[in-house]
């Protein structure tokens, strides 16, 4: 079976990037030529923190019709707050304050896809019923404060080398590498399948429990890691700090090009969305539109290119 | 069975009303103007709208701080606190709830200005003396303790003024969450103090929703489309993002006005050292919640309060700033504890249409 297509024959990841072009030749035709590149800089280093919630965000889902993770808000919150704790803004300890993170996220996970599969509840319950017990943890570790991150922490985010900030290209990295492991690792070949077919998945010999705690857990750890640099590169770990990355985090990832009903993953296309969402802020900041016309214009553009991106191809 | 319900209501509804005129009728006030009719038996609840941020953490506590020392010196009974998770439907059940606890006296900070009239109405028929505070409820039973946001704008217009004078300046304006009331009002305020100010342009707007994360990605966003910025405008919450975005951009660090956060006022300080940095800094407080449960207070006492009572905005100057850094905890909000004598000297001046007095500077 196969889908008529009426668009022209580009790849789905393509059109994020094709509008956040768009969008970033209409924002320097209004600020002028020069303005260009900071204005680039600017939303990289914004979108690679998109990026990396999106990219966990699209292995959950990627895994399965209705598997979601609406925790990781909280689990970046949480994550980010035990992190600075753990160092008490002392620079020989950034390490150890990246190691809480990743383990505070990974365990988040693994106890998101518990509570899925032993209690076989929903992943939109699940995930969102842990979220308000992370959330409440991290209001007890001193919710009445920001926890200031270590300056070399601090430093290093905001690093540029050669005026090129290092942690988008960082993520940039972490982005083929996801590419790789779905294309060519029996893990990520399992993930699609399980996403496809779990019934199919499991008589080829996938252990589909595996796989999907593999994905929430992995999640959870990137969640975390982006709390954890954005407590950096914020200036510390605030109790709202995940707030915006709920809707970015599902919205990236179906702008993307990834298929909501699981089973096709696509991490490039996720680049491409996360800039154009950035971008499109920016835009609408610079054209100082009404607060009215601001989420109108989100709205419809979102809906604009859900519908123009031509559906996934189905598999024979 | 439910009219039998509804007239047992009705009953106790005129009970309640009844004891609390009692105290009324006997009240005193005392020459200072703290009413000191017999409060002992009443029970006061916090209605919150969201309790998810460290503000809103901090107004909790200091809320709990002044009704547990209340409770301990005979002047209240009991109190409670709830909040909602941001859904004004769930913050009108609990006030509900509340209601049929038998609460004398409800404090809310409401989740909207309309959603909870219902609510509210049902509460004043009950008898219950309702006090909305730092959130407008348009329900004209309840009592408002709000700040004049007009000054809000004002005071940093002012102070623009009083450092650029009649030089041409760009300035940035960081505003709240799109389309929220408290928004609206302040930016009403900055628009009207900038028609006075001929001299001063608002190049670029964006909307950093209090929460320095959102202000610093929105203003590094903009920045670079941006000419020299002379100063920035805020409303509390976004000033160390904006510095941050600035810095990241290698930009000089224009006058922001702070927020009167522990992150902003070190910063100033430091700037301060470096170059002899200069702003002001000014905002709510997390502690106007007391000011609110005095205020019940007073009324359950007896004291003649006005339907609205505007409440002063914590302003810190550069030659208090030292004083107040000491003071605020690492990576917290400046505050100040609002006693019931400093509630009663302002209900006076509201009443008496007299200037408000303002939060002093620790010692």
């Amino acid at each position: 079976m196969s889908t008529v297509r009426i668009g022209p024959l580009l790849p789905p990841w393509s059109y994020g990037f094709i509008v956040a072009f768009a969008l970033w030749i209409v924002t320097i035709s209004a600020t002028g030529p020069s303005r260009a590149g900071g204005t680039l800089v600017a939303t990289v280093a914004f979108a690679a923190f998109s990026v990396l919630v999106g990219t966990g965000q699209m292995l959950v889902i990627a895994s399965g019709p209705g598997n979601i993770d609406l925790s990781i808000p909280s689990v970046m919150t949480l994550a980010a707050y035990l992190a600075m704790s753990a160092m008490h803004e002392s620079d020989g300890l950034v390490f150890l304050g990246l190691a809480v993170a990743l383990g505070v996220g990974v365990v988040a996970g693994a106890l998101n896809y518990a509570a899925i599969a032993l209690l076989r509840l929903p992943p939109i319950i699940a995930t969102l019923a842990w979220s308000f017990v992370f959330q409440s943890f991290a209001i007890d570790f001193g919710g009445e404060a920001t926890l200031k991150p270590p300056p070399v922490l601090a430093a290093s985010t905001t690093f540029r080398a050669a005026g090129i900030p290092i942690l988008p290209g960082a993520v940039v990295v972490l982005t083929l590498i996801v590419m790789v492991v779905l294309r060519r690792t029996v893990f990520g070949r399992s993930l699609l399948a399980a996403g496809q077919s779990e019934r199919a998945a499991y008589l080829a010999g996938v252990e589909v429990g595996w796989v999907r705690l593999w994905a929430y857990a992995l999640c959870g750890g990137l969640g975390a890691l982006a709390g954890y640099l954005l407590a950096g590169f914020t200036g510390g770990a605030a109790l709202n700090m995940g707030d915006i990355y709920l809707m970015e985090s599902i919205a990236v990832v179906v702008l993307g090009g990834t298929s909501v009903a699981g089973g096709d993953a696509n991490a490039i296309g996720i680049w491409g969305a996360a800039l154009f969402f950035n971008l499109l802020g920016i835009m609408l900041n610079t054209f100082r539109f009404q607060a009215g016309v601001r989420l109108f214009l989100t709205g419809v553009l979102i809906i604009a290119i859900v519908a123009l991106v031509p559906h996934a191809r189905a598999r024979a | 069975m439910n009219k039998m319900r509804h007239a047992w209501r009705k009953w106790r509804a005129a009970l309640v009303l009844g004891l609390a005129l009692v105290p009324m009728l006997a009240s005193i006030t005392r020459a200072d103007g703290i009413a000191t009719g017999d409060t002992s038996r009443i029970r006061i609840a916090f209605s919150n709208s969201y309790a998810g941020n460290s503000f809103r953490q901090v107004m909790i506590r200091d809320f709990q701080d002044a009704a547990a020392q209340a409770v301990k010196e005979g002047k209240i009974k009991g109190y409670t606190v709830v909040s909602s998770n941001a859904s004004v439907t769930e913050q009108a059940s609990q006030m509900q709830n509340l209601i049929l606890q038998g609460y004398n006296a409800i404090i809310i900070l409401a989740g909207s200005d309309t959603a909870l009239n219902g609510a509210v109405k049902d509460a004043c028929d009950a008898g219950i003396v309702v006090v909305a505070f730092a959130s407008g409820v348009t329900e004209p039973c309840a009592y408002r303790v709000d700040y004049d946001l007009d000054t809000y704008g004002q005071a940093e217009m002012n102070y623009f003024a009083s450092r650029f004078g009649t030089k041409p300046t760009n300035l940035l304006e960081i505003r709240g969450l799109a389309g929220d009331g408290f928004d609206k009002r302040l930016h009403a305020g900055v628009e009207k103090a900038l028609a006075e100010y001929p001299n001063f342009k608002i190049v670029g707007q964006v909307y950093g929703e209090w929460t320095s994360t959102v202000a610093q990605k929105e203003v590094a966003g903009i920045l670079p489309s941006l000419p020299t910025i002379g100063g920035v405008l805020t409303q509390g919450g976004d000033g160390y993002g904006a510095a941050m975005a600035f810095e990241a951009a290698g930009r000089k660090l224009p006058i922001i006005i702070m927020g009167n956060r522990q992150d902003e006022l070190a910063l100033w300080k430091k700037e301060r050292a470096a170059e002899g940095y200069e702003t002001i800094s000014l905002g709510a407080t997390p502690s106007v919640s007391q000011a609110a449960f005095w205020v019940a207070q007073q009324i359950l006492a007896g004291k003649k309060v006005p339907k609205f009572v505007q409440v002063p905005l914590l302003q810190i100057h550069q030659d208090d700033l030292d004083a107040w850094l000491a003071k605020v905890p690492d990576g917290g909000v400046a505050d100040a504890d609002f006693s019931q004598a400093l509630t009663v000297a302002i209900i006076d001046a509201n009443a008496d249409h007299k200037p408000i007095p303002g939060i002093p500077a620790p010692k």
